[in-house]
């Protein structure tokens, strides 16, 4: 949504986006990101002012608000349950494949993204998406709408991580025969709550 | 005591940087520590590790991870089918990682220095995980939902036992009883022709 960048908070964020896709995270510096944004630096530095490491967390948190963004318009015309997965799974993968920081940093920098995307930061990860995604669930999921979000969100990265000689999950048709496959007769057993689960087992 | 000198073994040295990683972390452990700490020479060291302290640390990783992948082998032994497999895999895996203090702490403190290094775009954990599963589905392959191939579900599945593996997510995977739903209607979903049963 367009909102009247007051702060220059946009502008650095893109600056430092194109900065790390061109160089990296570790050799981009503040004094960069202003020259990139065309701020000067006590701007940068009033807007983010605990340094290098605050500016991550701001591009992180400003980039994940963006890409829910992107995934809230993508699945506004899915009609059903397989059509809504499938939208958010190719968003959601072109997102991370056309992201030329991401994209750079896995290539050349994996000891500075990696951590990101393992162990309690996954489990951060997860957390946002389940509490984002299930309610797009919900309508057919109800009560098991987040672990639906978990588990698809768990596809999604695994799949990005590492290509697959099976699926290329940007490309729809191939990303539809997967959720056919692996992820809709997960969410169509439903058995996931514990009142399902002890009527199933009586 | 430890006995000196023997002429190193490559065990002894892999357990010394180990013992060394556990006490400084990866970045400060130095050739020489791990030779004192094995009693021998930086000579007899470099000899058995011409890669000096990048090889030893890689070595190591290596090693403490197929030490993982060895126990994981003993602890799904008597597991009846693949599905109980996957159960005991996970059970025991995210107990052996929480429990692994060394592992913890540097992944607490050093997470730069260690993942790359055993990172699923890496062969080596991934390469592991793929094997295992491959080689329990095998068996079962008959098993299998029409159109599907063991190697394909075995990509599949190794992938999202690695996800479980790193993070637990809504799921308390030390109860056994989460484990067996999360196993048969996720995990599992659409790999077999038949609809598994769970608790």
């Amino acid at each position: 949504m367009p909102v009247i960048d007051l702060r220059g908070e946009d502008r650095i964020v893109e600056a430092t986006l194109r900065c790390v896709a061109r160089w990296g995270l570790s050799k981009t510096t503040l004094d960069d990101v202003a020259r990139e944004a065309g701020l000067s630096r006590a701007t940068v530095y009033r807007v983010v002012p605990g340094g290098k490491d605050n500016l991550i967390a701001m591009v992180s948190a400003v980039e994940l608000a963006r890409f829910f963004g992107e995934l809230h318009e993508a699945v506004q015309g899915a009609a059903t349950l397989e059509d809504t997965v499938v939208t958010g799974v190719v968003t959601a993968a072109r997102h991370l494949e056309h992201h030329g920081a991401l994209k750079f940093m896995i290539e050349h920098e994996p000891e500075q993204i990696l951590p990101l995307f393992a162990f309690t930061n996954l489990d951060r990860i997860l957390d946002n998406v389940r509490t984002f995604a299930s309610p797009y669930l919900e309508p057919w999921l109800g009560d098991d709408a987040r672990r639906g979000a978990e588990w698809i969100a768990r596809i999604v990265l695994s799949y990005a991580c590492a290509p697959s000689p099976e699926y290329d999950l940007t490309d729809e048709a191939s990303a539809r025969r997967l959720v056919r496959t692996f992820v809709m007769p997960s969410l169509e057993s439903r058995p996931l709550t514990k009142e399902v689960v002890s009527h199933v087992s009586n | 005591m430890r006995p000196r000198d023997r002429g190193a073994s490559t065990e002894r040295l892999l357990q010394a940087t180990f013992a060394c990683v556990a006490r400084y972390g990866i970045a400060k452990t130095t050739v020489e520590d791990v030779a004192r700490e094995a009693g021998v020479s930086r000579a007899t060291v470099y000899r058995q590790f011409p890669g000096g302290k990048d090889q030893l640390i890689g070595d190591t990783i290596r090693w403490e991870t197929a030490r993982f992948f060895a126990e994981l082998a003993l602890a799904i032994e008597h597991a009846p089918d693949f599905e109980t497999t996957l159960e005991e895999a996970i059970v025991f895996a995210r107990g052996a990682l929480k429990q692994h203090a060394v592992f913890q702490k540097v992944l607490e403190t050093e997470p730069d220095l260690l993942l790359p290094r055993m990172s699923v775009d890496d062969s080596l954990v991934r390469a592991m995980v793929a094997t295992f599963v491959k080689t329990h589905l095998e068996p079962e392959a008959g098993r299998l939902a029409a159109g599907l191939t063991v190697d394909q579900v075995a990509d599949h599945v190794s992938r999202l036992l690695l996800s479980f593996f790193n993070a637990e997510g809504s799921w308390d995977l030390t109860d056994r009883e989460q484990v067996n739903v999360l196993v048969r209607t996720q995990l599992l979903a659409g790999v077999f022709a038949e609809t598994l049963r769970h608790h």
